[in-house]
């Protein structure tokens, strides 16, 4: 009788995994044959027939161009800055023994915390008050600051990995700190750092809230074009952008996993 | 100078740019907005002029019905898709935890976190796919009774989105905590004949519960703000506090209003995320002692 009631609850519980994994995997499924979808009309998933069509209009529209132009100028310059200056955090928080440094720890995670929206919002008033009203910096500024709790937190977690012996050794042999920074650390840190750079570049590039207040009739990123496009003309390019950035992103994700397991990034400390 | 004093310049100089940074960038705007939500609101222009005198209407308002409509809806489909979310995660995260072949649990838990890294409009597109017009929309909402653009169905779509999104999350946390769970308990009461069901309800549970409550927890505080979802999925027709902020903006720029919004959402979001937890662990400790 136990058993039986067993077996059944085991059943049960198989079912609803294997719906919930379905309900997981069914939406990008119907995203990637939808974006191949040879009808130039909204249609039923399956399509019945296959083409390039919609990966040639977003290629070849200005409109996506624009904003994955914008994008990705963002997206590099953020991330060149944002690993840079949470290089610098990380060092002075790996090193330092100064009693304010769990409020720095605190300061430096605190994007995390605000809503997205709210970084968005209150960028927004502020750029306007010092009279930066559009275009590249503001989306920079905002991208930056989004991104560098990740910076700070991934290369900080490859400084502290260094075994201090090993940059005191090189102390000793006569290097001073900026040497010993340079020849010892940075080396032996440079796994982490490049994920660093990677997370940046994708959390850049995925950011809708932020960049959705920043934008401006010009300049915008390629998320603010496939909003704007859902909202007016609900087509399949949208799905084609939505698959090219779905290849972008996995196949650098996939870079920083053969690195350092994003595994461990996302779980937390 | 000593090497350690030239040491601790060094950092100081270091600290330098992440301050900057921080200051300009967080801190500094982040306090105008508290300025901005006080002040009385004039329209034209972007924000409020710096003479405006200061008011608290702007926080009175939010306790109006209308406003409170908003919050209570964030906080209603918020804590109704983490409760989801968390129920789906467990079984997913116990069959991946008690998994043998450390190859298949591995590949497991990097499929979680490949469907973790898709883009968030990515996923929130492909939702509106699949449960609106190419997708099963028509069949789902025949099947609920519901007409596919009645407000009842647009708030299950947010809700499917909620739960989309932090399953996998909530299936990630999970995992951990139901490893470090020694089998052999359950293996044990199952010998002392309890059956397999009520071993479960009886330990594996309790036992994870630190884990579950961390899950819902960080759940409830990403749903609580959640901004992209209900602005793709919501049509408009489903608003969230977030997307509140942003109507303030776009529509009816009223920029003290929506500072005002945006500090509590702040308040909101930083009493979940460490308020709460504190408190939690503080009287689960309590309770251990007592």
């Amino acid at each position: 009788m136990t058993r039986v009631l067993d077996d059944t609850l085991y059943a049960l519980l198989l079912f609803v995994v294997a719906l919930v994994v379905v309900f997981l995997l069914m939406p990008l499924v119907i995203t990637i044959g939808m974006a191949f979808d040879a009808r130039d009309y909204l249609g039923n998933f399956p399509p019945r027939a296959l083409s390039l069509q919609w990966f040639k209009h977003f290629f070849s529209d200005e409109f996506y161009m624009n904003g994955l132009t914008t994008s990705i100028s963002v997206a590099v310059a953020s991330t060149v800055l944002s690993t840079i200056i949470g290089l610098t955090a990380a060092t002075a928080l790996a090193e330092g023994r100064f009693g304010y440094k769990q409020a720095l720890n605190t300061l430096f995670l605190s994007p995390l915390v605000v809503p997205s929206v709210v970084v968005g919002f209150a960028l927004l008033l502020f750029f306007s008050k010092i009279g930066l009203y559009s275009g590249f910096l503001p989306l920079l500024g905002g991208h930056v600051i989004i991104t560098l709790p990740y910076t700070i937190r991934v290369s900080l977690a490859g400084l502290v990995g260094i075994p201090r012996s090993v940059k005191e050794a090189a102390l000793v042999l006569g290097a001073n700190e900026w040497r010993a920074f340079f020849t010892v650390s940075l080396p032996l840190a440079r796994t982490s750092i490049f994920a660093a750079a990677v997370f940046a570049f994708v959390f850049s590039m995925d950011d809708v809230a932020v960049s959705l207040f920043l934008s401006s009739v010009n300049t915008y990123t390629l998320p603010v074009a496939m909003v704007g496009m859902m909202r007016s003309h609900f087509d399949l390019s949208i799905a084609a952008a939505a698959v090219f950035m779905m290849v972008v992103m996995t196949t650098l994700m996939l870079c920083v996993d053969r690195l350092s397991g994003v595994n461990k990034i996302l779980a937390g400390d | 100078m000593t090497r350690l004093s030239r040491a601790s310049a060094r950092n100081l100089f270091l600290l330098v740019p992440p301050l900057v940074v921080f200051t300009f960038l967080l801190i500094i705007p982040l306090g105008n907005v508290l300025d901005q939500s006080f002040r009385h609101f004039e329209a034209g222009g972007i924000g409020a002029s710096d003479y405006a005198p200061y008011t608290l209407h702007n926080y009175a308002e939010l306790l109006d019905r209308a406003y409170f409509f908003y919050f209570a809806q964030t906080f209603r489909l918020a804590l109704i898709s983490s409760v989801i979310s968390v129920i789906l995660a467990f079984p997913i995260a116990y069959l991946i935890a008690r998994m043998r072949s450390h190859f298949w649990r591995g590949l497991a838990s990097g499929a979680l976190i490949a469907i973790l890294s898709v883009s968030t409009l990515v996923r929130v597109y492909s939702l509106l796919l699949t449960l609106g017009p190419v997708g099963f929309g028509r069949p789902l909402s025949l099947f609920l009774g519901l007409s596919p653009n009645s407000a009842t169905y647009t708030e299950l779509m947010v809700l499917a989105g909620l739960v989309y999104f932090h399953t996998p999350v909530a299936a990630l946390i999970l995992i951990g905590t139901i490893q470090a769970i020694n089998s052999r308990l359950v293996e044990a009461a199952q010998s002392l004949g309890v059956p397999l069901w009520k071993s479960h309800f009886s330990i594996t549970i309790p036992l994870s519960l630190h884990g579950i409550t961390a899950a819902f927890l960080i759940s409830l505080s990403v749903c609580v703000s959640a901004f992209v979802i209900p602005l793709v999925l919501g049509k408009g027709k489903v608003l969230f506090v977030s997307n509140l902020i942003y109507s303030r903006f776009s529509e009816v720029a009223n920029y003290p209003s929506g500072s005002a919004i945006s500090i509590v959402l702040l308040a909101i979001a930083i009493v979940l995320v460490t308020v709460l937890p504190w408190l939690l662990s503080y009287l689960n400790r309590s309770t251990v002692a007592a």
